[in-house]
């Protein structure tokens, strides 16, 4: 996170070490305690883990949300942001304190992950992508998709799309200048416009990077949907185990990952050292490396989380399906890495944005009447709880993966191979979170 | 149900340790952070750019709050320095020796120091 963008690009101190080897210590008990614990469960009661409740007042907030009129709201707030936002990319002033860096950077790309957590799939309520197609498809007087889209491709579109929005905010080096990011955006709302009229309304859940990454989070939420679609509460590992197979699904878990790792990795001195080397330096092949690694880093997640998961199972399951039927044991990992690498980013930085956005064009207007707010630096002068929350917040994303993995090992594994048929897989979810409590204390 | 409960259990005690232990340790150094007077003598770092390549290259650099930081810089050829600190510094140097004074910094955390045109990481400043 570099970042420059006017928000400062002062970075958070690094974890104590003592926080790191306890933390990883901690996920290497809670992984073997679950274990041997499986050994002594004993029945075969599949995991009664999907239930759901509906209690009245759910019913009634279930009634609210999806009628006509909330949605309809909704998709206003969406465009209100969508058009503050298409404003500033054509009108404001090309400089790091123009707000359109930490709008998108920060508000929408880091801002995915909490509000998907507390409030579900929220993008999808507000996706600018999708009330543009709706409004296209009553133009057209039809909303019926010319092809049907192909199953096989899954959610690859959207693990492509994420790759490239990393790449646009990790290793493109202008990505703080107004042209390149209203490029990109430009780019992304053509494609997910021409993708939705191709495919209809569909397409949105599987190819729209934003879309695909909140409804994932979305799964560690207490909302679900019943198989009459009504709202109804699960428990967030109830949930997890909602999210079925997809094609591509390991492919976006491991982007998420991957790229996320290679941000905190990329700051470390060991990788500025090779970076700015002679060798490196003299053929400048500074910014292939970039590129190269940002490739590297999700395939090498990927690579040993399908290692990890085909080693995995004996069964009747074939073993290339394993890594998508245990796919929902990383995103909590994941989430948990998010939310450590990012949570003083966006307190400080998406405080930093709200003051600029109150003076969009730099004339000195104060629109929302936040433009000379100070930014408060809670967690920048409380190093040691910020290392705490960080550490705590890995540990417990490790440990509901490493819960989830064991309730889905019960439904797919054979009763005998329970238990050593989980540990290359847990193996592998250990060797996640210690690295990536690693990365927290080396950089 | 019971299996799960139990496990719940054992995984709450666990979580209910290291929240403890994490506690417990981060009572230690917010009283220790009194030294931000800036009596202390200022910390100068020696910088050499010659050609595309520059000394230090991407060390970390330990720095006390409210210690001031100076740069002693000796280059070939003139060029921007770009301090990632809130605010953003630039500063400018010449060919030969320029001395550069950074300021010092509240804000505990991890500063880098760029060389604009070479694009490479001087020192990570780390201020706590």
């Amino acid at each position: 996170m570099i970042l420059a963008h006017g928000i400062g690009g002062r970075q958070d101190l690094p974890i104590p070490l003592e926080s790191a080897i306890l933390g990883a210590v901690v996920a290497l008990v809670v992984s073997f305690v679950v274990l041997i614990l499986v050994t002594r469960a004993h029945g075969d009661q599949a995991p009664a883990s999907r239930r759901s409740w509906r209690p009245a007042w759910v019913a009634r907030l279930g009634r609210v949300v999806d009628s006509r009129g909330w949605t309809v709201a909704l998709r206003g707030v969406g465009l209100l942001l969508f058009a503050f936002t298409v404003f500033i990319a054509l009108f404001g002033r090309d400089t790091a304190n123009n707000p359109l860096f930490g709008i998108v950077y920060i508000w929408l790309w880091v801002g995915i992950v909490p509000f998907s957590l507390v409030l579900g799939p929220a993008w999808r309520l507000i996706s600018p992508v999708r009330t543009i197609h709706a409004a296209l498809s009553a133009l057209r007087g039809s909303s019926e998709p010319m092809f049907t889209y192909p199953r096989r491709l899954g959610l690859w579109p959207a693990a492509l799309g994420l790759l490239l929005f990393a790449w646009l905010e990790l290793v493109y080096p202008n990505n703080n200048f107004v042209g390149p990011v209203r490029l990109w955006f430009a780019i992304y709302l053509a494609a997910m416009i021409v993708g939705g009229q191709l495919f209809g309304a569909r397409f949105f859940e599987r190819c729209d990077p934003f879309e695909v990454y909140s409804s994932l989070v979305a799964k560690l939420s207490v909302w679900g949907r019943d198989e009459q679609g009504r709202l109804v509460l699960r428990t967030p590992l109830g949930n997890l185990d909602t999210l079925q197979p997809t094609p591509g699904l390991v492919a976006v878990v491991s982007t998420l990952f991957g790229t996320i790792v290679y941000d905190s990795f990329r700051d470390s001195t060991p990788w500025l050292q090779l970076k700015q080397g002679d060798f490196i330096t003299e053929h400048n092949l500074g910014y292939t490396l970039d590129n190269v690694a940002l490739v590297a880093f999700p395939l090498a997640v990927g690579v040993f989380y399908c290692l990890g998961t085909m080693l995995t199972g004996v069964g009747h399951i074939e073993r290339r399906q394993l890594p998508g039927h245990l796919a929902p044991s990383l995103v909590p990992i994941i989430v948990g890495y998010i939310f450590a690498h990012y949570l003083s980013y966006f307190w400080e930085g998406g405080q930093a944005t709200l003051r600029q956005a109150s003076d969009p064009l730099g004339n000195g207007s104060d629109w929302f009447g936040t433009s000379d707010m100070t930014v408060n630096y809670f967690f920048a002068y409380h190093a040691t709880l910020l290392a705490d929350i960080k550490v705590l917040g890995v540990v417990v994303g490790h440990v509901l993966g490493v819960w989830s993995a064991h309730i889905r090992a019960m439904q797919v594994l054979p009763r005998k191979h329970l238990v050593t048929g989980q540990i290359p897989l847990l193996i592998t979810m250990i060797g996640f979170t210690v690295g990536g409590l690693y990365l927290l204390f080396a950089s | 149900m019971r299996h799960s409960a139990r496990l719940f259990a054992i995984v709450a005690t666990l979580l209910g340790v290291v929240a403890l232990t994490a506690a417990c340790g981060s009572d230690s150094d917010t009283g220790s952070s009194g030294s931000t007077d800036g009596s202390t003598s200022p910390k100068v770092i020696q910088v050499t750019f010659s050609g595309k390549s520059v000394t230090p290259n991407g060390e970390v650099v330990q720095v006390a709050r409210g210690q001031k930081v100076e740069l002693d810089v000796k280059a070939d050829a003139a060029g921007e320095i770009h301090v990632h600190s809130d605010p953003e510094q630039h500063k400018e140097y010449g060919a030969g020796t320029t001395h550069l004074s950074l300021g010092s910094f509240d804000v505990p955390g991890r500063i880098e120091v760029e060389s604009h045109a070479l694009e490479k990481t001087i020192v990570i400043l780390e201020v706590k």
